[in-house]
């Protein structure tokens, strides 16, 4: 890594006059993807601003029945709260399929929504893509069977790697953001972006200069979710496909969904093909897999990773049994 | 103390020699051999006691950093260390590859700093300024292969083998009732030694010590001398533990001898240590291997012919052989290989070479072939083997197997059990030669009963310290931690590297016989004070005493006293008799596919393996384990990716390259066996065998499961999903 | 890998979201290196700025206080290891997915490799090398001992402290959550069959 300076504010207030500076500073959560980013040279910051002091780490409730999770909430103890649990089950799902009990422990929620990509060319130095300042994207004819199925009209083909920004998005999960201009709440549907060649620098809406503070989740309702992930190597791998599916019932038909999935697109991706498949329908096995059919019927994969369209298929018809309480493999 | 002599002398034995051999074979009843004893380093590495030589810290010790090509070919224009030798800490650097040459793959060695801390370091390494001229490079073996392609490689990008061929393949095909024609592959993939390479060097005057992680320290010390053109007794290379090599670890290598002159350039010892990134670039890899086969199967199950072209690549330069076909008797064959060079980081040997590719390409082929005749998979290899032998026994180790993994239950090709996942299993055989020489020992004995054995060998984690106790302890009949081992030092007598299974079938005849002079020295003190012959004296259970009569003799303890000051100190080296080569083994898995995802999971492996007379049968179990979860990477995680346009590589990391996990290990069972006839055959070494045959045991259970055949490793998902859908829009099985 | 001369500087680094002129001045490693000893300091009121030089850093490692001195971008294995010849736990990956630095920081596993020293100054670090009790192993290492459940052990100590700590969330693993505990682990030479055994054989690890 390149050296840096390093300070450890107290406080929402210092944290963010913190991130300000002549050169640029970048906030550490658990660290476990800026380390490595910085030992990799793709970011070089001259100051580093320790956050988990700063920001809050618990998740407490809030009046309109919903839950506020501090953005310095470790993963292990998102994973492990009841209430969280019992209201968004998804959220639950996802985070304790995150990384290893090593990254759980350490790593922060905020970190887990506001992680960079794991795209092999933008990990690797020798590859200066559109992300790092340069002019191509190296997946298109390179190595992208990892890459996205969706939102594919480019420059950037990456997917996006946070397991939480999926059942965020589904359960209609705010986050606020505080920066020297004051505080805002920016829907989770709308923070994360599709790559434009003006905006490809970054995968979210967050201000150079802002923090990350908190997830606001509304009261869950009377929904049934469920969540599935494929991933290949099962003791530690990113998913290859994953889905949270958040459906409002009536009586046994399922009156509306919301279907989004992950590992597939630039950012959380949100199928309103399969919600349609959805309404109305029993929830049954069948019609879990029309959802399946219809999420991915707008596929339009790269040139090494069709596959992905079975496997994104699979995850939402999976996520949609697990919803139901159906026994999945 | 012996000069370093590579693999010992070869000179055929003296009388003497002979008769220590004969004297000295292997005990009918042993008291430890054979039995579980546990690692002797055990202690010292789960305490973190053990150091490594990555944890070698010297006083005033400096680090050292290597500048590498990022290009895959490359003109090198031009080498600046100007603003690195003005960076903080900077206290040596030096050109590798001068202007005018050129650099190979990406990873290749081009100049390197040394600087106070290791931080530092990094930073003046980032400062030195190269410029290159990029060239023509291949990323891939059909780049290379192209009949227009440049010639990036002088004397050619390919080179063809000589025709190996056996009767005629022709004649072979007529009597063919069933052909298949198809093309196997397996991928290139890099040893992932945890302890990355590298050494740490301090110069005393002209005289070296390199503490270096290696699995020769002899041919390592050899290294040196050569590479650096310094006498032999000036050398003292020291590895007392190693974190894994896997046959990648046999010499200096350019970070040994850059880490050498920059210790001498800054007269400070220098700690060059290589990243996880330079690991997967440029410390060897196995080679790919391709083949397109075509083969014969008569009407009632025997194998006909064989004709099979087939290639790989070894990286810059290098070769990519292996065996073809692979155990199966094909009394017709034919076989050419060719080697493919692409700008790459050159192959080295790794755990088996050669073989696991080889029983691949040839497995999945068997199975098809079985179907064609409708024989049961175990039916069908039983019925093509070649002659049975002591160390050729796979037929009994079919049966054997077959019955204890259940093989009866197998379905035919094709789960017919609805729903997503679908269940297969799958068998392979393999061999494997082991055996060894060339080691020479030294034992001391003192009057306090103290045994020291000294043998310049070293432990890679297989257990070789521990092996030299238990031979050494079986000899003079006392328990394991009455022998203090001494390795891992090129101070200690010369044996050679430890690669090919060959360190216990080297060590052990050297142990034995050196231990067996050394107690025939004590004997000879304490015969008279027995009134007896020293020949009728014998060691066991802490005693020195008649053979056939313990009560006739004395305590080790005090048969030592009558040593007096000066300690028994005897040199001794391996001879024939106590080894041999050749193993033979079968393996079975069990998978699940997940039809709708293409996600694999092995569930039970079982192998039925032999490696002649165990040693420790603890520490061989230990090998089992670790060669079929090495072979289940193989099979299923493992792959050296590069980007096809720039030839670099996408995943030189342990993120994206995978390795196992806990929950991706399968049930393990091992029949490990121990007869009269395997323990008549002396020590042969297991180190490699049970590596060998796994991932082609998986690929057919994969097709057993699935009814769809992947022909190539590894089995990712894409090809899983892929096969089943050309096979439900009608492609061939 | 050193620069290469044909990409221009400013697009080696983070491509900073301002614009180039701030990027520039960072744009030279000599630079940002200050002088040893010297802490940047914020001129004004707010928490005090550390490095990148040299600064102090104290550490409670194995309940002893370590001293040390060190650019925060020293990370907690790389500091002991260097600076406090700590050398039990290993460095493989170096980016927080092997595990062979597994250190145990207020009674949960961490990647050590993927931690700044600076950043956990008061906290408790254990380490393998503070396990044993003099000659006496910790019931995890004498398991491990016992059961074979190493070769090279190069990733040993990281799998040590995984399981004790696994050990010491659930004294009585069932297999699953041994497995889910420990998959943050990775062995190249195939210890992973008796490290299970190890683990499962192991009863009531008090809290070290």
């Amino acid at each position: 890594m390149k050296a840096f300076a390093y300070v450890n504010p107290a406080n929402e207030k210092d944290a963010v006059a913190a991130l300000k500076t002549d050169g640029i500073a970048m906030p550490l959560g658990g660290g476990q993807d800026l380390l490595a980013r910085m030992k990799d040279y793709i970011d070089s910051p001259d100051r580093v601003v320790n956050v988990k002091n700063a920001l809050e780490a618990t998740a407490i409730a809030t009046p309109d029945g919903g839950m506020k999770i501090g953005a310095a909430m470790k993963i292990v103890d998102l994973a492990e709260h009841a209430q969280i649990a019992k209201m968004y089950p998804a959220v639950s799902a996802a985070a304790i399929e995150i990384g290893t009990p090593q990254i759980r422990h350490v790593g922060t929620v905020g970190g887990n929504v506001n992680q960079r990509p794991r795209c092999w060319y933008f990990r690797n130095e020798e590859f200066v893509c559109y992300k790092k300042g340069g002019s191509r994207c190296f997946a298109v004819e390179g190595e992208n069977q990892f890459h996205a199925i969706f939102g594919n009209d480019g420059p950037s083909h990456i997917v996006h790697p946070s397991s939480l920004a999926v059942p965020f998005v589904a359960y209609g999960a705010k986050f606020r953001v505080v920066g020297p201009n004051g505080e805002r709440e920016v829907p989770a549907a709308e923070y994360f972006t599709l790559p434009t060649i003006q905006n490809v620098l970054k995968e979210n809406v967050l201000g150079d200069e802002e923090l990350f503070t908190h997830v606001i989740l509304p009261a869950p309702g009377n929904v049934k979710s469920g969540h599935y992930e494929v991933r290949y190597k099962q003791s530690h791998d990113w998913p290859l496909a994953f889905s949270t599916v958040v459906l409002t019932m009536n009586g046994s038909t399922i009156q509306s969904a919301r279907v989004v999935l992950g590992a597939v697109a630039p950012v959380p991706w949100r199928s309103e093909d399969a919600e349609r498949a959805l309404a109305g329908k029993p929830l049954n096995e069948q019609t879990a897999a029309q959802a399946g059919e219809a999420a991915v019927r707008a596929a339009k994969p790269l040139s090494g990773n069709a596959y992905k369209i079975q496997i994104a298929k699979t995850a939402v018809k999976r996520a949609v049994m697990n919803a139901a309480g159906m026994k999945t493999v | 103390m012996a000069e370093s002599q590579g693999r010992g002398n070869q000179t055929p034995e003296s009388p003497e020699v002979k008769a220590l051999a004969k004297k000295y074979a292997w005990p009918e009843k042993p008291a430890l051999l054979s039995t579980r004893v546990k690692r002797l380093d055990g202690p010292d590495k789960v305490s973190g006691r053990a150091k490594y030589t990555y944890d070698i810290n010297r006083p005033g010790m400096i680090y050292g950093k290597i500048v590498r090509s990022p290009y895959p070919h490359a003109r090198v224009v031009s080498v600046d260390m100007s603003a690195a030798e003005k960076a903080p800490g900077f206290k040596a650097g030096l050109t590798y590859k001068e202007p005018g040459t050129q650099v190979m793959y990406q990873g290749d060695p081009v100049a390197a700093v040394a600087c106070d801390t290791e931080e530092h370091a990094l930073d003046a390494s980032r400062l030195v300024r190269v410029r290159y001229e990029q060239l023509p490079h291949f990323a891939n073996e059909d780049q290379a292969m192209k009949p227009d392609a440049p010639v990036v490689f002088t004397g050619g990008n390919t080179k063809m083998g000589a025709t190996e061929e056996t009767g005629s393949v022709d004649d072979g095909f007529k009597q063919a009732a069933h052909v298949v024609e198809a093309t196997y592959s397996t991928q290139v993939i890099t040893h992932v030694c945890l302890e990355t390479h590298g050494t740490v060097c301090e110069w005393e005057g002209d005289k070296l010590t390199a503490w270096v992680s290696t699995q020769a320290v002899h041919g390592t010390k050899d290294g040196f001398v050569r590479g650096l053109n310094i006498p032999a007794s000036n050398v003292r290379v020291i590895t007392q533990y190693m974190g894994g090599g896997f046959g990648s670890k046999f010499s200096p290598d350019a970070q040994g001898l850059i880490c050498a002159k920059l210790a001498q350039q800054a007269k400070a010892p220098v700690k060059l240590m290589l990243d996880r990134k330079e690991e997967h670039l440029d410390t060897g890899n196995r080679p790919s291997a391709f083949a397109h086969i075509r083969a014969g199967v008569s009407v009632d199950g025997r194998l006909t012919a064989f004709d099979g072209q087939s290639w790989g690549t070894g990286g810059a330069g290098a070769t990519s052989g292996f065996p073809l076909p692979y155990i199966y008797d094909f009394p017709n064959r034919r076989r050419t290989h060719k080697d493919v060079y692409i700008n790459a980081g050159q192959q080295r040997a790794m755990r088996a070479p050669g073989h696991p590719q080889g029983c691949f390409l040839t497995e999945i082929l068997m199975d098809e072939l079985a179907d064609r005749v409708k024989m049961d998979p175990v039916e069908f290899r039983i019925k093509n083997l070649p002659p049975a032998a002591p160390n050729a026994a796979w037929g009994e180790y079919f049966a054997i197997g077959a019955k204890e993994f259940g093989w009866d239950k197998r379905h035919p090709t094709g789960d017919p059990t609805p729903g997503p996942i679908k269940t297969g299993f799958g068998t392979s055989a393999h061999r494997w030669g082991g055996g060894g020489r060339g080691t020479k020992a030294h034992c001391d004995i003192a009057s306090d009963g103290s045994v020291v054995m000294k043998c310049g060998t070293q432990d890679l984690g297989t257990g070789t310290r521990t092996v030299v106790a238990v031979v050494t302890a079986e000899t003079l009949g006392l328990p394991v931690s009455a022998v203090h081992p001494e390795i891992g030092d090129t101070n200690y007598p010369v044996s050679g590297g430890s690669g090919g299974s060959t360190t216990a079938a080297s060590i052990s005849p050297a142990l034995r016989l050196t231990a067996g002079k050394a107690l025939d020295a004590l004997a000879a003190k304490v015969a008279p004070h027995l009134g007896v012959e020293a020949s009728t004296l014998t060691a066991s259970n802490g005693r020195v005493h008649v053979a056939g009569n313990p009560s006739k003799g004395m305590a080790w303890k005090d048969a030592c006293k009558l040593i007096g000051t000066e300690p028994i100190s005897v040199d001794g080296e391996w001879a024939e008799g106590l080894s041999s080569t050749g193993t033979s083994g079968v393996q079975f898995t069990e998978v699940t596919v997940d039809i709708e995802t293409g996600i694999v999971k092995v569930k039970r492996v079982l192998t039925v393996q032999d490696c002649g007379l165990i040693v420790d049968r603890l520490t061989a179990e230990s090998q089992v384990h670790g060669g079929i979860i090495g072979a289940i990477n193989f099979a299923l995680f493992e792959d050296r990716i590069l980007d096809r346009n720039t030839g670099q590589m996408v995943n030189p990391n342990m993120e994206w390259y995978l390795v196992a996990g806990m929950s991706d290990i399968p049930q393990i069972d091992m029949h490990l066996v121990d007869s009269p006839v395997q323990r008549a055959r002396g020590v042969i070494g297991i180190g490699e065998p049970p590596t060998v045959s796994t991932a082609a045991a998986i690929a057919n259970a994969v097709r057993n499961a699935t009814g769809v055949t992947i022909r190539s490793l590894p089995l990712q998902p894409y090809k899983i999903l892929q096969a089943i859908e050309q096979e439900k829009a009608g492609g061939t099985l | 890998m050193g620069p290469k001369d044909d990409f221009p500087e400013k697009e080696r680094f983070s491509v900073s979201r301002r614009d180039f002129l701030k990027t520039a001045g960072v744009g030279s490693l000599a630079t940002a290196v200050t002088a040893v000893g010297v802490a940047e300091a914020e001129a004004q009121t707010g928490p005090r700025v550390v490095g990148p030089g040299e600064v102090p850093v104290s550490l409670m490692v194995n309940g002893k206080r370590l001293d040390l001195k060190i650019e925060p971008r020293v990370t907690l294995l790389d500091a002991l290891r260097n600076r406090a010849d700590l050398t039990g736990n290993k460095r493989v990956c170096d980016r927080g997915t092997c595990g062979a630095c597994t250190m145990i920081v207020d009674g949960r596993t961490l990647y050590s490799c993927s931690t700044l020293a600076v950043d956990v100054e008061g906290k408790q670090i254990r380490t393998v090398d503070g396990l044993a009790n003099g000659a006496t192993l910790h019931p995890v290492q004498q398991a491990f001992f016992d059961h074979d459940s190493l070769m090279c052990g190069f990733c040993t100590p990281g799998f040590v402290m995984a399981t004790v700590a696994l050990l010491e969330k659930y004294p009585n693993p069932t297999r699953d959550q041994a497995r889910h505990e420990l998959d943050g682990n990775i062995c190249r030479c195939g210890t992973f069959v008796r490290i299970m055994e190890a683990a499962l054989s192991v009863k009531g690890v008090a809290r070290g």
